[in-house]
């Protein structure tokens, strides 16, 4: 495993209490993977990724947990030698990711020479080498940040990510901002690098098709916690927990019979107060007394076998059968309104 | 990570005004500066109340010693707390009372500023078209007269007297609130409870000052505040260069008297120091006050 | 480049309305339209050359275009007092305002820049919430007031500056240049540029300590620190360069600004500028003194706004690259 996230926990503190952002996640990555963190927005699976990074909001920091990079572990003193030039980021929004007042070849060319010791010529040539690598055009180095359309951009994100050579690549919500056909085309292209360069990835999203065409292993994020991890085809075949079961109702597969869309009733717990036990349980169809005050959590990951942070695991064939019924949900719906 | 969030303006159609006129009074309670300018306000506006309790002397009034000398240039005593101008006149009489012409000018001024502004703001920006450039137009010019100068040469001309420096700081301070009360309002049209109130059948002006406006009034507010500070310290300025109302006495006029009196020289700080102080007090209350209106009108995400 | 021409003519225009707004201005002062222009104290011939040069007999929409073309050839009339062209009282004085305007405002900013960012640095410390106030109180006392408060503190009673004007009796120069670069000038200077950057570094301070609060919580700042940048290159290189932005226009706008609030400070320190020359015309009534002297803090402003139109399209790159594909 070249990375390995154990029980994390990252809180902020506000004014209005701490928020447990991420209370207790792990997940493991295999070297030459790619790892889909999939999850609802507020789930925690950006502040887990940056974590990892060792970048922080001023008012988070670790509350607990370990994360282990290449057998070492790291936390936010000891990650800087490490930034760029081992484990890189590309992020949802590249068009802010940039800095507007110098041109994106500067900028690459700067990471080169001050992070990766380059000589400005030798840094310019590999700019260019990098544009080359995410099919843009050796001219655009000269441009400007707003010069950029959304895809190039993307596109330019993930050159300067790939600058300094690393083994792992942290990517968040990558497509999210592009439209379907230049999606597939820069998922296609970070397919095509990580299999060319030998990357590990981890890639954010919280769109399941996105997780279903590029991952090899899928990990669950629910309220700030894994509740679900294990190769992809398995996840989404024969998902474990209730809430991957709901979260593939939300996604239709075109191929299968038309299901309905099945929304889940309610919404995710104030991570500043949350509830004891498990956190899906106020609107869970399979919840039981015990689901509202112990809860499993997957241990410290490093199987590629397929967990579940569900306490009916050993149910979950039959529970399944039941979560493509939509009544199910319709029940559980007006129970966690309540 | 937006530091900025969108004004929090409620959804319902109904009158917003009394939940804004709620959460402005709340205001100065959050705040601490906001509190501490308010207190200041409440402060000066009792002195220029009681003056006349406070301070029972004319502040023109020239004053003798017991022996019947003229009381010139006296030291700070019991008898006259700042000591006396080199006429004879009690300092400390004319601070308490100037207190009364600064209010009237920074409150008038700030009014007409809120008026116009607002007015203009407001229809050139929710009628837009030739109103908006005509409007606009005239605020550039006004724009782009020098402040000072433009009230020297108003003054110099027309003639010193309050009004007349009221209504020159006025004429150049309302185009800054107009501008940005319209682009509010610009924004502020396109919202979903106007739209709604469109297709129920609402008339423009209904919508314009029963749901718009109400909206609009912290910022007013904001620039109403900081208008009493620059009214204050360009009457002063004015004052100071002998332009000012010679009937009354203000603090411009304080310092214009101990200037050429040579209270400089004579190291008589008693005299000039404290109606600078006072300015400083009044126009700092003034920023505090606007800050925590615009804290109203525009909230940023705490903690950060 | 269209957009040079739209700003300039944008400012050009404003500075056409001031001159038109002037225009009627000293028309309806009480008097008669000739006032404007003619006095007693100036003899025959130069009424008589004042009467024909601006044509006070003709119709008033003729005067105004005379008077116009006029102005633009820089023919601002006669000083009643002086009884000597206007533009040439302006011109030797201007400089001495130009000199403290500038002077005053580039120690203004550059402490307040650094003042700045240093704050920003300091966000939540104690020192921040003393020193916000104490600047916004440094923005609330009228400049003048300041200058007096320094004038008795370190003139008067400490003897290390003059009181006032710009050089000492009986001193003698070959030529203005050598005048301004005296020590003696420098001495006279000294106080006055003290009690304006005092007064002017506030707009900085604020300015740049706010937008750096801003752009450190940007995300390519955060993308910064993600590739292991140095705090150094991360706050300089990065957050400064694009703080700067703002105050760099804030500067040009000031340089405008300035010109007409820099009246009461050459009041005090009896500094020969033309704000002083303005406001002793319009004490005495020297109508085409205190006209030219008007026109001539505005035509700075004017020029000042254009300025910074352009300084800001040459440094944001969003504006001065156009967006392509």
């Amino acid at each position: 495993m070249i990375l390995e996230v154990d029980g994390l926990k990252i809180h902020y503190s506000t004014r209005a209490g701490a928020v447990r952002a991420v209370d207790g996640a792990s997940f493991a990555v295999p070297e030459g993977r790619i790892v889909g963190l999939v999850g609802e927005s507020g789930c925690g699976k950006t502040t887990a990724v940056r974590a990892i990074m060792g970048v922080l909001a001023e008012n988070g920091r670790r509350a607990g947990g370990r994360v282990v990079f290449k057998g070492q572990a790291i936390d936010e003193a000891t990650t800087r030698k490490l930034l760029w030039r081992d484990i890189a980021y590309v992020p949802q929004s590249a068009m802010s990711s940039l800095d507007p007042v110098y041109t994106v070849g500067a900028q690459l060319v700067e990471v080169l020479t001050k992070r990766g010791n380059a000589s400005r010529s030798t840094a310019r040539a590999r700019a260019a080498e990098l544009f080359d690598l995410v099919g843009l055009s050796e001219s655009r180095l000269a441009d400007y940040p707003h010069q950029f359309s959304g895809g190039m951009r993307q596109r330019a994100a993930i050159a300067m990510a790939l600058a300094l050579n690393p083994s792992l690549l942290l990517a968040d919500e990558p497509v999210t901002a592009l439209d379907v056909i230049v999606q597939r085309q820069i998922l296609d292209m970070l397919r095509d690098l990580q299999q060319r360069l030998r990357l590990s990835m981890v890639l954010v999203t919280h769109d399941i098709s996105v997780v279903a065409y590029l991952c090899d292993e899928v990990v669950v994020m629910y309220a700030g916690q894994v509740i679900e991890s294990g190769p992809v085809r398995e996840v989404l075949a024969r998902p474990r927990h209730p809430y991957t079961m709901g979260l593939r109702n939300a996604f239709p597969d075109l191929m299968s019979d038309a299901l309905e869309l099945v929304p889940i009733g309610g919404s995710p717990p104030d991570l500043s107060d949350p509830p004891p036990g498990c956190r899906f349980a106020p609107r869970c169809p399979f919840v039981l007394a015990a689901c509202t005050t112990s809860a499993a959590l997957i241990a410290a990951a490093g199987k590629q076998t397929h967990a579940s942070a569900c306490l009916r695991d050993d149910e979950a064939d039959s529970l399944r059968k039941a979560a493509m019924d939509p009544a199910t949900w319709q029940r559980s719906s007006n129970f966690a309104m309540s | 990570m937006a530091e900025r969030a969108e004004p929090v303006l409620p959804v319902r159609t109904g009158w917003p005004l009394l939940p804004v006129l709620r959460r402005m009074a709340a205001m100065p309670l959050r705040d601490p500066f906001a509190f501490t300018g308010l207190l200041i306000y409440v402060l000066f506006v009792l002195v220029a109340l009681f003056a006349d309790q406070l301070a029972p002397i004319d502040p023109l009034e020239i004053l003798f010693t017991k022996a019947g000398k003229l009381a010139a240039n006296v030291p700070p005593s019991l008898d006259f707390p700042l000591g006396t101008t080199n006429l004879g006149r009690d300092i400390y009489a004319q601070l308490v009372h100037g207190t009364r012409s600064a209010l009237a000018v920074g409150l008038s001024a700030a009014i007409i500023v809120a008026i116009v502004g607002t007015v203009v703001g407001l229809v050139a920006g929710y009628f837009g078209g030739m109103a908006d450039a005509v409007l606009m137009r005239i605020a550039d010019m006004a724009l782009s007269l020098p402040f000072l100068p433009f009230v020297i040469v108003l003054t110099g001309f027309l003639g010193a007297s309050t009004s007349n420096i009221v209504l020159a700081v006025a004429l150049l301070l309302w185009p800054n609130s107009a501008r940005v009360i319209r682009s509010q309002v610009l924004t502020l049209r396109e919202r979903a409870y106007v739209e709604a109130a469109r297709v129920t059948g609402a008339s423009s002006w209904r919508i314009l000052f029963v749901h718009i406006a109400p909206n609009i009034l912290p910022l007013s507010f904001v620039y109403a505040a900081i208008a009493i500070g620059w009214a204050i310290i360009t009457e002063a300025s004015v004052s100071f260069l002998g332009f000012g109302d010679s009937e009354s006495v203000s603090w411009g006029y304080m310092l214009q008297d101990a200037f050429s009196s040579q209270a400089l020289s004579r190291g008589q700080y008693a005299w000039f120091v404290p109606p600078g102080v006072c300015i400083i007090l009044v126009v700092v209350a003034g920023f505090f006050l606007s800050r925590g209106y615009e804290e109203v009108f525009m909230p940023r995400l705490r903690g950060r | 480049m269209k957009l040079i021409l739209e700003r300039f003519t944008h400012n050009a225009l404003a500075l056409l309305a001031v001159t038109t707004i002037l225009f009627f201005m000293f028309r309806l002062m009480p008097g008669t339209p000739l006032a404007a222009f003619i006095n007693e104290n100036l003899n025959a011939d130069q009424q008589q050359a004042m009467l024909e040069q601006f044509g006070l007999d003709r119709p008033m929409w003729q005067q105004y275009f005379i008077y116009l073309g006029n102005l633009v050839q820089g023919e601002f009339g006669l000083s009643f007092f002086q009884r000597r062209p206007v533009l040439n009282i302006l011109l030797e004085v201007l400089p001495n305002s130009l000199i403290l305007t500038l002077a005053s405002l580039i120690i203004a900013y550059i402490f307040g820049v650094l003042a700045g960012a240093w704050l920003a640095w300091k966000r939540g410390s104690w020192i921040e919430r003393v020193a916000v106030p104490a600047v916004l109180a440094t923005r609330a006392a009228p400049e003048f007031w300041i200058g007096m408060v320094l004038l008795a503190l370190l003139s008067f009673n400490a003897g290390w500056f003059p009181s006032g004007g710009a050089s000492s009796p009986g001193l003698a120069y070959t030529n203005n240049w050598q005048r301004i670069a005296s020590w003696d000038y420098l001495h006279h200077l000294a106080l006055p540029v003290l009690t304006l950057a005092l007064y002017l570094q506030g707009l900085p301070l604020l300015l740049m300590r706010s937008n750096m609060l801003e752009v450190m919580h940007e995300e390519f700042v955060t993308m910064a620190r993600m590739k292991g940048f140095s705090e150094w290159r991360i706050v300089i290189h990065h957050a400064a360069r694009n703080a700067l932005l703002p105050v760099v226009t804030a500067f040009a706008l000031g340089v405008g600004l300035s010109m007409g609030g820099n009246v009461v400070i050459e009041t005090v320190f009896s500094w020969p500028g033309i704000g002083r020359l303005l406001v002793q015309a319009v004490s005495v009534h020297d109508y085409p003194l205190a006209q030219g002297a008007f026109l001539m803090i505005a035509l700075v402003l004017a020029l000042m706004n254009f300025v910074a139109d352009l300084l800001y399209m040459v440094l944001d790159p969003r504006v001065s690259h156009g967006r392509k594909g």
